[in-house]
């Protein structure tokens, strides 16, 4: 009963996934991700700032990061690498954490969503030629990821929760 | 302390019968052989995926033995839409400055191409080692 996909891409998605095309050539891009001066200028949503990032860029090298508002509450994240294919590919897993580095929940920053404590990120990049750049990220707990599942679920799972707060 | 309940949830809604399950139970309440129905599965097969989203939260079950009619729990499909639009706006924001940043990034790149066989010419090609 499993359903046919004509797109081996999407049989592998699942949780969040998200694509850009970036005007950058790919190792510009690739820069961005692992060089943590440039991590600084842009990691985090808008209004916030990110005062800290560190990077061991290499398989069991451990990242951590730190967004701050406007305000200067800081919320700190940090990651284990899994796996590195120089400007392909970065796996890596990603939880809340406190300023020391170590792992807490959610609701440590009075956020209310109930997250997995630790979920795992892939980004990959592709270049387009021309000097434009495609990148992926999939953002997915680890729950997930154990289940075994082999089909990708977000938008129907959005077309779900929209017709449920219809 | 820490409770992390979304892991099952999202493992339960990793399974396409199971979000097909859901969607049909947004309509309402139904019993085991409503929901085989249009499945072609055995009610045992059926009653297994249920037991997956109830240990998940996503479902509860009737009490009456016989005809245990099983219904959406609304909240926690809330919870997991809630997680993923807390992170498709953080990566969205972030992505929107990365691209910013990219392009400011290469603004600094072609000035210093521009200007590096300028330096060249200056010192007749020869560049000190």
């Amino acid at each position: 009963m499993a359903e046919a996909s004509s797109n081996p891409e999407a049989a592998t998605r699942e949780g969040l996934y998200m694509e850009r095309v970036f005007d950058a050539p790919v190792d510009l891009v690739w820069r961005a991700w692992t060089d943590p001066e440039h991590a600084k200028k842009w990691w985090g949503p808008a209004d916030y700032t990110c005062p800290f990032a560190e990077i061991d860029l290499r398989v069991g090298g451990k990242s951590k990061m730190c967004m701050q508002d406007a305000d200067g509450n800081k919320i700190w994240s940090v990651g284990t690498y899994k796996e590195i294919v120089p400007l392909k590919r970065i796996v890596t897993t990603d939880s809340f954490s406190d300023a020391d580095g170590n792992i807490v929940p959610a609701s440590h920053y009075g956020m209310e969503i109930d997250l997995p404590l630790e979920m795992m990120l892939t980004i990959t990049f592709e270049d387009l030629g021309g000097g434009k750049t495609k990148m992926t990220l999939n953002h997915v707990g680890l729950g997930e990821m154990e289940s075994g599942a082999n089909e990708g679920w977000s938008q129907s799972f959005d077309k779900l929760a929209a017709s449920l707060a219809a | 302390m820490p409770t992390d309940t979304l892991s099952p949830t999202f493992a339960a809604l990793a399974d396409p019968t199971r979000r097909a399950i859901l969607a049909r139970l947004s309509d309402g309440e139904a019993s085991v052989t409503e929901l085989a129905e249009p499945f072609a599965m055995s009610l045992p097969a059926v009653s297994k995926h249920l037991k997956v989203l109830e240990r998940a939260g996503l479902i509860a079950r009737g009490r009456q033995a016989q005809w245990r009619p099983a219904r959406l729990n609304a909240d926690r499909l809330k919870d997991a839409s809630d997680w993923l639009g807390h992170y498709r706006r953080f990566w969205e924001e972030s992505f929107d400055r990365l691209d910013e940043y990219l392009k400011e990034m290469q603004a600094k790149t072609n000035k210093q191409g521009r200007e590096k066989p300028q330096r060249k010419e200056n010192k007749n090609g020869r560049s000190e080692q």
